[in-house]
């Protein structure tokens, strides 16, 4: 019966010999994919840990606080200045604080703000509903101070003698002091009252460093005011971002030494399962350079088909992890691959090592003998 | 595994003078020691040797005589611990194991006992193999080895794979394969070792051919019946040559 002949050629031997060892060539396949996939997923979603984290950080509030010298209030179109100081996504919202006495005599601190702002700002509060824009007499009642008037839902307030009505939209819940206030547009306290802000709270995205940045800057355009980071907040955040880090470098060291002792494995199995056709090899010429590329070669082919494999699973399961945790898509990063890439071929040559090392010591004349 | 180590002589060297015209492998006071545990074990002891070109020599010794070390050390597949080794006129027995690669590619054909062959790849395949290794084009190389394969009587098996050939044929695969480079010497193992009596007399016949056709061809065999196929017999023993003569057929041809 008359047969295709193929043309033999090192390549043709090195895909007979991945083709012809499949069950070997699979488990090496799947341990340099397993290693390319976790690779990958990890910097992919490293790459964007920071704008996420940060993001997610973003949701605990102001990270710097302006305060205004007690005799000397906010003067108006302060905050202005200060948003055009920061970056364009940072968010700042003015605050003016009066102690009034409520309908049943209890003194409450009234505090006016632009809700609009206050909402962008303190996302993590809990507030069951917001007043709507321009509604000039809505108030937000924190849980405690809810307890301090007559009527929850219609406000009455005086202070120093003027009193004022508001209307509660709203139960504010946060368990720090906000509770214990009674939140309202910051026209409307100022009018009332004749208080001017005096407390600016910021919040400027990103980590450590761009904060301290902001708060230089802000510190050099307004030198009459005590500018001051939220310490936990900003120092807690670049700790757990750095340990986010160290977390995923050492998992990705760990899984590249688990896979490197499992190609390790595979490949010298490889070898010595071909000692016999390696000795035949050399017994026909082919010289220590020409065997050990060829097997080298097998090992590389493995490392390349595993990043083809691992890039593409580790980039969806980077995408899936990203979607779960933070709510947003990480799209595949293709500045991770010559990372990715590097990596496997450094755990192919690691595992190559010592078959290698077989290879350069094989007598073919014993082989050959079948000693 | 054993060691090797280098050994002091006061064997007379009486091949010191390397090879004249028309020699292939001439052999000087050639020592081969191995070391084991803590014993030293000299499989050869100061062979001293000369195949000229285009003869059929068989060397022959009983099981530990030192034949196949003296095989290996001919073949290039081994170093000796002591003494010159000159083939086709070049001293190769100070060169490293790529110089060795490249004289047995190029010099030596070899014919193994258990044959041998890649069990994955057809026998046009195998016998293509020696002509990859010192970089034959493609063309070329399928031509040679469809030629070899055709005059050893398989130019209808070349595309098929070792298990799907019986003895003979496998055995006739390797000869080809040690005929493709054209070599100085075609080196055989025990080659009829794994054969039926008319196998072998089949390959040995195949063997006399190749050396009708003027191959140099050197036969390692304790068989004395297989033996008498050559023209030269050279017995080894404890590691020394302890005979060399014509065989009885040849002896018998002589006028």
């Amino acid at each position: 019966m008359a047969r295709s002949v193929t043309k033999l050629s090192l390549l043709g031997m090195l895909r007979r010999s991945l083709v012809h060892r499949r069950a070997r060539s699979f488990s090496a396949l799947i341990a340099m994919t397993v290693s390319a996939g976790v690779a990958t997923a990890l910097l992919t979603l490293y790459a964007d840990l920071d704008t996420k984290l940060h993001k997610e950080f973003r949701s605990f509030g102001a990270n710097v606080v302006m305060t205004a010298p007690a005799d000397k209030p906010l003067a108006a179109g302060v905050l202005e200045k200060v948003q055009r100081a920061l970056p364009a996504d940072a968010v700042a919202a003015e605050f003016a604080y009066a102690v009034a006495t409520t309908d049943k005599g209890t003194p409450v601190v009234a505090a006016g703000t632009d809700f609009a702002a206050v909402r962008r700002l303190n996302s993590w509060w809990q507030v069951d509903a917001w007043p709507a824009e321009g509604d000039a007499d809505a108030a937000i009642v924190g849980q405690r101070a809810a307890g301090f008037v007559g009527d929850a839902k219609a406000l009455k307030l005086a202070f120093a003698g003027r009193s004022i009505a508001l209307r509660s939209v709203g139960r504010l819940s946060t368990g720090g002091d906000e509770d214990s206030r009674i939140y309202m547009p910051l026209a409307a306290l100022t009018q009332w009252t004749g208080v001017a802000p005096s407390v600016i709270e910021v919040q400027v995205p990103g980590g450590a460093a761009t904060v301290e940045a902001a708060i230089a800057r802000l510190k050099q355009e307004f030198p009459e005011l005590q500018i001051q980071p939220v310490r936990q907040l900003v120092e807690g955040e670049s700790k757990i971002v750095d340990r986010t880090h160290a977390l995923m470098y050492g998992a990705v060291v760990l899984i590249a030494l688990t896979v490197a002792v499992s190609v390790l494995a595979t490949l010298s199995a490889s070898v010595l399962e071909r000692r016999r056709d390696f000795a035949l090899m050399k017994a026909l010429g082919g010289s220590q350079g020409q065997l050990m590329g060829m097997f080298l070669l097998e090992a590389v082919a493995l490392a390349l088909a595993g990043v083809a494999a691992g890039f593409v699973i580790g980039s969806a399961a980077a995408w899936a992890i990203s979607e779960g945790n933070f709510h947003t898509a990480t799209l595949p990063h293709l500045s991770v691959l010559p990372v990715v890439l590097a990596l496997n071929l450094v755990i192919a040559a690691m595992a190559a090592l010592f078959p290698v090392r077989v290879l350069r010591g094989l007598q073919p004349a014993a082989l050959l003998k079948g000693e | 595994m054993a060691l090797e180590i280098p050994v002091d002589s006061t064997t007379t060297t009486t091949n010191a003078a390397g090879p004249n015209p028309g020699e292939v492998i001439v052999t000087d006071n050639l020592w081969k020691t191995y070391v084991m545990g803590d014993q030293q074990v000299n499989a050869l002891r100061g062979v001293n040797l000369r195949i000229r070109h285009s003869e059929y020599v068989a060397i022959m010794g009983p099981s530990g005589s030192g034949k196949s070390t003296l095989m290996n050390l001919i073949g290039c597949l081994d170093s000796p611990s002591q003494g010159r080794y000159w083939l086709n006129g070049h001293d190769v027995s100070q060169l490293n194991d790529d110089e060795l690669a490249r004289i047995r590619n190029k010099e030596i054909g070899f014919v193994f006992q258990t044959f041998n062959l890649l069990a994955r790849a057809t026998s046009l395949h195998n016998v293509e193999l020696p002509l990859i290794y010192n970089g034959t084009p493609t063309a070329e190389r399928t031509a040679r080895a469809k030629e070899v394969l055709e005059s050893v009587g398989l130019g209808s098996r070349m595309d098929h794979k070792p298990n799907e050939l019986s003895g003979g044929q496998r055995q006739r695969v390797a000869i080809a394969r040690a005929l493709v480079n054209r070599p100085s010497i075609i080196l055989a193992d025990e080659p009829t070792g794994n054969l039926d009596s008319k196998t072998s007399v089949e390959i040995m016949a195949l063997f006399q051919e190749l050396h009708a056709k003027g191959n140099t061809i050197v036969l390692v065999t304790h068989e004395p019946d297989i033996a008498e196929y050559a023209n030269r017999i050279v017995t080894i023993r404890d590691g020394v040559v302890a005979g060399d003569q014509l065989s009885t057929r040849n002896r018998n041809q002589q006028p």
